[in-house]
């Protein structure tokens, strides 16, 4: 402790070139944090309970393809299933095709909408009248706020791969995880524009309690293995994760930027270092000859390093936090606003860019803190300072 | 008879450039007694300096061996040299040397660092050295804000702070004008004369010389001479 004041003074010898230096740590530390929080967003569900019991059925070849409706009776057949609501993604287009006007139009059974959603939550009431209108929606919280809309207010979605144009009235508002979809019946597309219904694009169902999951997921898929449509079962969770892995190129991309731009960074502090330890050659020789040992001398200049960085970690570690705040409410009126939910600076983000900051300290510093160490008194003193 | 403070025995120095060995210091013997004042003296390249290092523990000897009250110097590890520099040996430099980021106070505190001392007696220490030089009031300024003299008298307060037994100069006048000069000389006497410090002192200047007890010359690494100072020693209360 005695050589803090030592070494604080030596960060700052050069003020203009420390702070620049600062600055860039500090940037660095933000986009850590940035990509890390986002890579935390796009590992969707991680911390949800409830839908622990969910399971999504798809068609065993793909999203693509859709399967028969019947499947909905045989599967609520199945020991440990609580109930099962028939999904089809609308994918229509609401005002015009500006991705700030994106969002998601689920079709479903709403009366058992409330029941496979369990980690919804919806006033009674509105539940009640959304189940008695057939042209009517719910919306999650954020997309009424995002949008404005009001309590029976009606919008309209043109139908892109499904022809025709949805013209629905609001009547219910939900919260939950994801509030970034509206659903509404499928007896409305039945009666609209689809004909009859006789397939689906998704089931989505409720079991008794986790431990069912596997088991149910094992007889649905065994039940219609030798059928014209098999199908694929799986966990909410494991279905969510399809669309990540869709972006795991893009995971790929935000590690390998986060990897490069923090080895820069430390390239960059390593210079500053190493120019600092280069101007004092004359200085280090002679606290050497003072007594100072060469491992103190090596200390002293790692710990300038790491005083450095940490300085940049702790400025853009709490820097980050406006910043992400900003960029969630950004993120919120675009397509990809379900991510804003989930988008959140966690401890463990902040303690990995913590961590960077003390790992671009010890990694710049070391070269040049061995060289120091390693400086002949006689040669150093022979310099003109 | 009584043992010498510093004890030099046939001490070789020389430099390796390249695969040529370049020789500095050829067979020297030297004895310095406690509480003397020497000067050495001698053309440039002659070898003060390297004396004056190897005396200070700062570099080795190639041959031969130096004591200093009665511990082989030349034959101790590295990390056992900069605990005893730290203990016995106080450095004054031409260009002063001192750290530019650190205030006087600090400056001189630097060498109490190593030690065990409690902030405390450290202040005490540096405000102690700081009032023997005559800068107590400059504790707070930094290098850039003194004068040549000045630093060279903080420069001195650090040499002294540990109360080390040797003091080793450099030239400790070579950067400074005559008044200046003057003043430095006097109190490196005054520190041989009352704090009983043992000097060894590099210079060009035959008035700088003249205030040591004993004047060694050099040439081309031969210790050529050792002679009395006779002049100038009236300002050294000895005369």
């Amino acid at each position: 402790m005695k050589y803090f004041r030592f070494i604080w003074k030596n960060v700052f010898r050069k003020k203009s070139r420390a702070f620049l230096t600062m600055a860039s740590i500090v940037l660095v530390l933000v986009l850590i944090v940035v990509l890390s929080s986002l890579l935390e967003a796009l590992d969707y569900d991680t911390g949800r309970t409830k839908g622990a019991a969910n399971i999504v059925v798809q068609h065993a070849t793909g999203l693509g393809n859709f399967m028969p409706l019947a499947y909905r009776q045989k599967i609520e057949q199945i020991p440990g299933v609580v109930a099962v609501a028939p999904q089809i993604w609308f994918g229509g287009i609401y005002i015009d095709e500006k991705p700030q006007n994106f969002f998601g139009q689920l079709s479903t059974d709403p009366e058992v909408w409330a029941t496979v959603h369990d980690d919804y939550t919806i006033p009674p009431d509105q539940l009640k009248t959304w189940q008695s209108e057939r042209d009517s929606f719910v919306a999650g919280k954020q997309l009424v706020d995002r949008f404005h809309w009001t309590m029976g207010q009606r919008i309209q979605v043109r139908g892109t791969y499904i022809p025709g144009t949805l013209d629905l009235a609001l009547r219910g508002v939900y919260t939950g995880p994801d509030e970034s979809n509206i659903f509404f019946h499928n007896k409305y597309l039945e009666n609209s524009f689809l004909g009859r219904l006789e397939q689906t694009g998704i089931f989505y169902l409720r079991t008794e309690a986790p431990e069912k999951v596997p088991v149910v997921c094992d007889a649905i898929n065994k039940m219609f293995e030798n059928s014209d449509a098999p199908v694929k079962a799986m966990p909410e969770k494991q279905f969510m994760l399809q669309f990540t892995e869709m972006m795991g190129d893009v995971k790929l991309l935000f590690r390998s930027i986060a990897l490069i731009v923090l080895f820069t960074v430390v390239l960059i502090v390593a210079n500053t270092m190493a120019m600092s330890a280069r101007e004092r050659v004359t200085q280090i020789a002679v606290i050497r000859a003072l007594g100072f040992r060469r491992s103190q001398v090596l200390m002293l200049v790692l710990s300038e390093a790491v005083l450095l960085a940490l300085l940049g970690g702790v400025a853009g570690v709490l820097g980050s936090v406006p910043f992400m705040w900003g960029l969630i409410g950004i993120i919120k009126h675009t397509p990809v606003a379900m991510f804003a939910y989930n988008l959140k600076i966690s401890w463990a983000t902040l303690l990995t860019a913590f961590t960077a900051a003390v790992g671009i300290g010890v990694l710049a510093g070391f070269v040049p803190a061995i060289r120091s160490s390693r400086i002949s008194i006689v040669d150093g003193l022979r310099r003109v300072a | 008879m009584a043992q010498a403070l510093i004890s030099i025995e046939h001490v070789s120095k020389a430099y390796q450039r390249d695969s040529m060995s370049i020789p500095v210091l050829e067979d020297i013997d030297l004895k310095i007694d406690t509480g003397e004042f020497v000067a050495l003296m001698g053309p440039s390249g002659s070898g003060k300096t390297t004396l004056l290092n190897l005396i200070a523990g700062i570099d080795t000897p190639t041959q031969g061996r130096i004591s200093i009250e009665g511990r082989a110097v030349s034959s101790m590890r590295e990390t056992e040299l900069a605990r005893w520099r730290a203990d016995h040996i106080g450095f004054i430099f031409q260009l002063y040397n001192l750290i530019p980021v650190l205030t006087a106070f600090e400056n001189v505190e630097l060498p109490l660092l190593l030690t065990r001392l409690s902030k405390k007696e450290r202040q005490s220490h540096v405000k102690m050295a700081l009032e023997i030089v005559g800068l107590a009031d400059r504790a707070d300024h930094y290098p850039r804000q003194l004068s040549g003299g000045q630093e060279q008298r903080v420069a001195i307060a650090r040499a002294i702070v540990a109360d080390p037994v040797i003091l080793v100069a450099d030239e400790p006048t070579g950067d400074l004008d005559a008044k200046s000069a003057g003043e430095i000389l006097d109190l490196l006497n005054r520190l041989n004369t009352e704090h009983h410090k043992t000097i060894v002192m590099v210079t060009h200047d035959p008035r700088a010389a003249a205030r040591a007890h004993r004047m060694l010359h050099l040439d081309k690494g031969v210790l050529s001479s050792q002679e009395p100072a006779a002049v100038d020693r009236s300002r050294d209360g000895r005369a």
